[in-house]
């Protein structure tokens, strides 16, 4: 059965986040490049920085999206945004240094024709669904670039599809050993699909806050950033990795350690090893 | 010969690994009550029905699992390109992707219920610590066995997809076998005993969760015993089926026609098991039929 959504009024209004994300994610996906400019790997951690913030920009979105009384439909939303996004990323890959942005207008059209069927073919005819689904394709997509460009320390096809083994003591390039070749993409696709939805998926009800909700979607972007960091010790060198690592380690305990705090803040009441609270009068 | 009995016996291994799977995937995800007993879970608060059951919403089980198993096999493969062995690697990929796991569930289970704060739900931190591990060992068990099962299909089967991509296809599937097959077992056996046997569940009843046990109250711990007993077997009966069939149909029949043979014996598993079910649904139907009122005994 579904359960009607209700959400949080007040708080942030969602063209201000939507602008500092769209502007946010893209300036960071291209500090990225930073790395190929001077030759080193230690900025790989800002494509991971640029997924956080895409995250927060699309859980805003979803939330936006799902009020319109679409309760199991909040994981729903969160793979059509990956999915539509991790299409306009890699073909946005494909343009070398235009990437994020070549990106992000596939990921738009996508997103567009998405939501055009879902509205008009499906007859879903919710008002939001359209410029929705551009935004959380456009989320995916920067996800995926940026997580990816954390994994191989590069936005570029070229550096997703080749990587370094060592066969017999030599340094061989193969495509097996790289972040599309061996599949590390469907790995961040699953990370992206389900941060992106979670933060919503988990602080939806009456008592909904916005700042809480973000907190979370922050905490969801580094808990995601751990793994890959940990997987791009596989791809770049020992040291970036483990930048990235305690990039990731040190956002996390600071985002979960706030978000317990706000959670705090909204709950009931905060027990320990206490019986069930009956309501005054009985259920 | 020798080849197609060694894949058999992989098939075999692989079958039994993913029916342990199956078993701790039911088991982890009726103790958080993930899936679709959550709506009522959710709900039971609304209706006034105050409780102490964990309840982590992180998505449906399907994607859940889609992410822990191909997160546990995107770590594995690559400790595997660093040069570490495999079993290790195995064992540190799902220790990982289940750390992510189980902040998962607990941020879910802080959210939903601060979100209910309106109808007097409070949050309980000894749930947090008490079913959190719990979740986790059984995901562990879950995530383990299935990118073993991966692995194996890889090297010993030589099956050509890169790990983390087969673990997101049978991470998927295990989620899928377990939210199919184990979540009817919990959600109507444990979750409505408070209704009459035969009554279903009406409008009226919406919420109106077990929340108090024989003695004292009930948590998810008593669920999660539960469903070790009937939820958990019958989806690792069903995943490790699913998998030794799978793997059955294209060792011994891939060599015919050119690979076509295994396609057409998986078209006649499906069909066979299609007339089973109808089989068995028509027969259920006509024993346990619709709710009749119990005759009076006469005078």
């Amino acid at each position: 059965m579904s359960v009607k959504i209700e959400v949080g009024a007040g708080g942030i209004p969602h063209n201000q986040i939507l602008i500092y994300g769209l502007v946010g994610s893209l300036v960071l996906i291209y500090l990225t490049y930073l790395n190929t400019i001077t030759n080193t790997q230690y900025f790989a951690f800002f494509g991971g920085l640029a997924a956080v913030v895409a995250l927060l920009w699309g859980t805003d979105t979803i939330k936006h999206l799902c009020s319109y009384g679409l309760g199991t439909g909040v994981p729903s939303a969160g793979m059509i945004a990956l999915g539509s996004g991790v299409v306009g990323a890699l073909f946005g890959a494909t343009t070398g240094i235009l990437a994020p942005i070549v990106a992000i207008i596939v990921a738009a059209i996508i997103g567009a024709v998405a939501g055009v069927l879902a509205n008009n073919v499906v007859r879903m005819d919710i008002p939001v669904m359209i410029v929705s689904l551009t935004e959380l394709a456009i989320v995916g997509a920067m996800t995926v670039l940026g997580l990816a460009a954390m994994a191989c320390g590069t936005f570029e096809f070229l550096g997703m599809i080749t990587g370094t083994t060592v066969i017999l003591g030599f340094a061989v390039q193969t495509y097996e050993a790289s972040v599309i070749g061996g599949s590390i993409i469907a790995v961040i696709f699953m990370l992206g699909a389900i941060a992106i939805q979670h933060s919503f998926n988990a602080c939806l009800g009456p008592g909904e806050k916005q700042d809480r909700t973000l907190m979370l979607a922050a905490e969801c972007g580094f808990l995601s950033m751990i793994p890959v960091a940990i997987i791009s010790f596989a791809f770049i060198a020992f040291l970036p990795a483990l930048v990235a690592l305690l990039v990731s380690v040190i956002g996390w305990i600071y985002t979960y350690v706030q978000y317990i705090a706000l959670s705090k803040r909204d709950a009931y009441a905060w027990l320990d090893a206490k019986p069930i609270l009956e309501p005054k009068g009985g259920a | 010969m020798e080849e197609i009995v060694f894949g058999i016996g992989i098939t075999a291994l692989a079958g039994a690994l993913a029916t342990v799977a199956g078993a701790a995937e039911d088991t982890e995800s009726d103790i958080g009550s993930q899936g679709d007993p959550n709506s009522q879970v959710q709900l039971a608060p609304q209706m006034g029905y105050i409780h102490r059951i964990f309840n982590k919403a992180v998505a449906g089980e399907p994607p859940a699992y889609g992410l822990w198993v191909a997160l546990g096999a995107g770590l594995a493969w690559a400790f595997m390109a660093m040069q570490i062995n495999p079993i290790l690697a195995i064992v540190l990929g799902s220790a990982l992707a289940v750390f992510v796991q189980g902040v998962y569930a607990t941020t879910a289970y802080l959210g939903r219920t601060a979100s209910l704060a309106k109808f007097g739900q409070p949050v309980y931190i000894d749930i947090l610590k008490s079913m959190t591990t719990v979740t986790m060992a059984h995901a562990f068990v879950a995530i383990f066995t299935t990118v073993a099962m991966c692995h194996l299909m890889i090297s010993a089967l030589g099956h050509p997809f890169p790990l983390p991509l087969l673990g997101l296809v049978w991470g998927i599937a295990l989620g899928a076998a377990g939210s199919a097959t184990g979540n009817p077992f919990y959600g109507k056996e444990r979750q409505y005993q408070e209704q009459k046997f035969g009554a279903g569940v009406p409008i009226s009843a919406s919420g109106n969760i077990v929340r108090y046990a024989e003695a004292g109250q009930r948590n998810s711990l008593d669920n999660g015993f539960f469903s070790a007993k009937l939820g958990g077997p019958a989806s690792g009966i069903c995943f490790g089926l699913i998998v030794f069939f799978e793997l059955w149909r294209t060792v011994v029949f891939e060599p015919l026609a050119a690979g076509w043979g295994a396609v057409i014996v998986g078209v006649i598993v499906i069909l066979v098991f299609a007339i089973i079910d109808r089989y068995i649904e028509v027969w259920a139907r006509k024993t346990f039929g619709p709710y009749t009122a119990p005759e009076e005994a006469s005078s």
